[in-house]
């Protein structure tokens, strides 16, 4: 699948596009958790994901846990309708830092 | 409106987990032209997805090709997706629920799939029949707009 990433001041910013199901959620984890070596605070840019599955949930706990581990931030925004409802039912909301678009997640990670 | 012979769609997918995505937009497509919606077609995808997970991954020890088939009917404002595979024998109707308010730490990786497919779905039944797992899943559209 598409990963971008890019940096945004010293935000790195990922969006994966399209979907992320038990097939590519191995090509997402490979692009994001090495991003807590680099220093940075992290954001996941969504606004690009039809789609997400329980692979690419584990994927991004373990992001999170690398986020604890290295304390460097770790953001998410610019969920659609069908991502935002597998993070309810996975009772995953409350496990991160979501914002409703990337402009509201840098301005919260800028601050940090 | 009930029809003799609800629209249908028989798809044969083998034990390879590429074939998620191949058949995702089929049944999206399936969805679109039978009045599903939306909604019904992510939970048809996501539920498949998360089960057939499940199945290629675990299910087959022998390593071997292995057919699976997957069936949708639209039954006027429901659809019903039946799968049917050769894999061990598993009942998702009676795994345990994982604790969804555990934090960070004690979040288990595994075991979110089969809690997404019980609340996508509004129906699951499951039955062993002649070495086979098959099972049936009911999704009723709620009308949108």
């Amino acid at each position: 699948m598409d990963i971008r990433k890019e940096t945004i001041d010293t935000i790195t910013v990922l969006t994966p596009v399209g979907r992320v199901d038990s097939n590519s959620a191995r090509e997402v984890e490979d692009a994001l958790l090495p991003l807590f070596d680099e220093g940075h605070p992290v954001l996941v840019d969504f606004g690009q994901l039809s789609y997400i599955s329980s692979a690419g949930l584990r994927v991004l706990l373990l992001a999170a846990r690398r986020s604890k581990a290295t304390n460097l931030p770790l953001a998410l925004a610019g969920m659609s309708k069908p991502v935002d409802e597998v993070f309810r039912i996975s009772g995953f909301a409350k496990l991160f830092q979501i914002h409703p678009d990337r402009a509201e997640a840098l301005a919260a990670l800028g601050k940090g | 409106m009930s029809r003799l012979h609800p629209p249908k769609l028989s798809l044969a997918i083998v034990n390879d987990l590429a074939e998620i995505g191949r058949i995702a937009p089929i049944i999206e497509k399936f969805c679109a032209e039978h009045g599903l919606g939306e909604e019904t077609a992510h939970a048809i995808n996501l539920s498949l997805d998360e089960l057939l997970t499940n199945t290629i991954s675990y299910g087959f020890e022998d390593g071997g090709r292995h057919v699976i088939d997957i069936v949708v009917e639209a039954q006027g404002d429901r659809a019903v997706v039946t799968v049917k595979d050769d894999a061990a024998a598993f009942d998702p109707t009676e795994a345990g629920d994982p604790d969804l308010d555990a934090d960070l730490d004690e979040r288990p990786i595994g075991g979110l799939g089969i809690h997404i497919v019980r609340a996508m779905m509004d129906d699951i039944v499951y039955a062993r029949v002649g070495g086979h797992n098959q099972l049936t899943l009911t999704k009723i559209s709620v009308q949108e707009g």
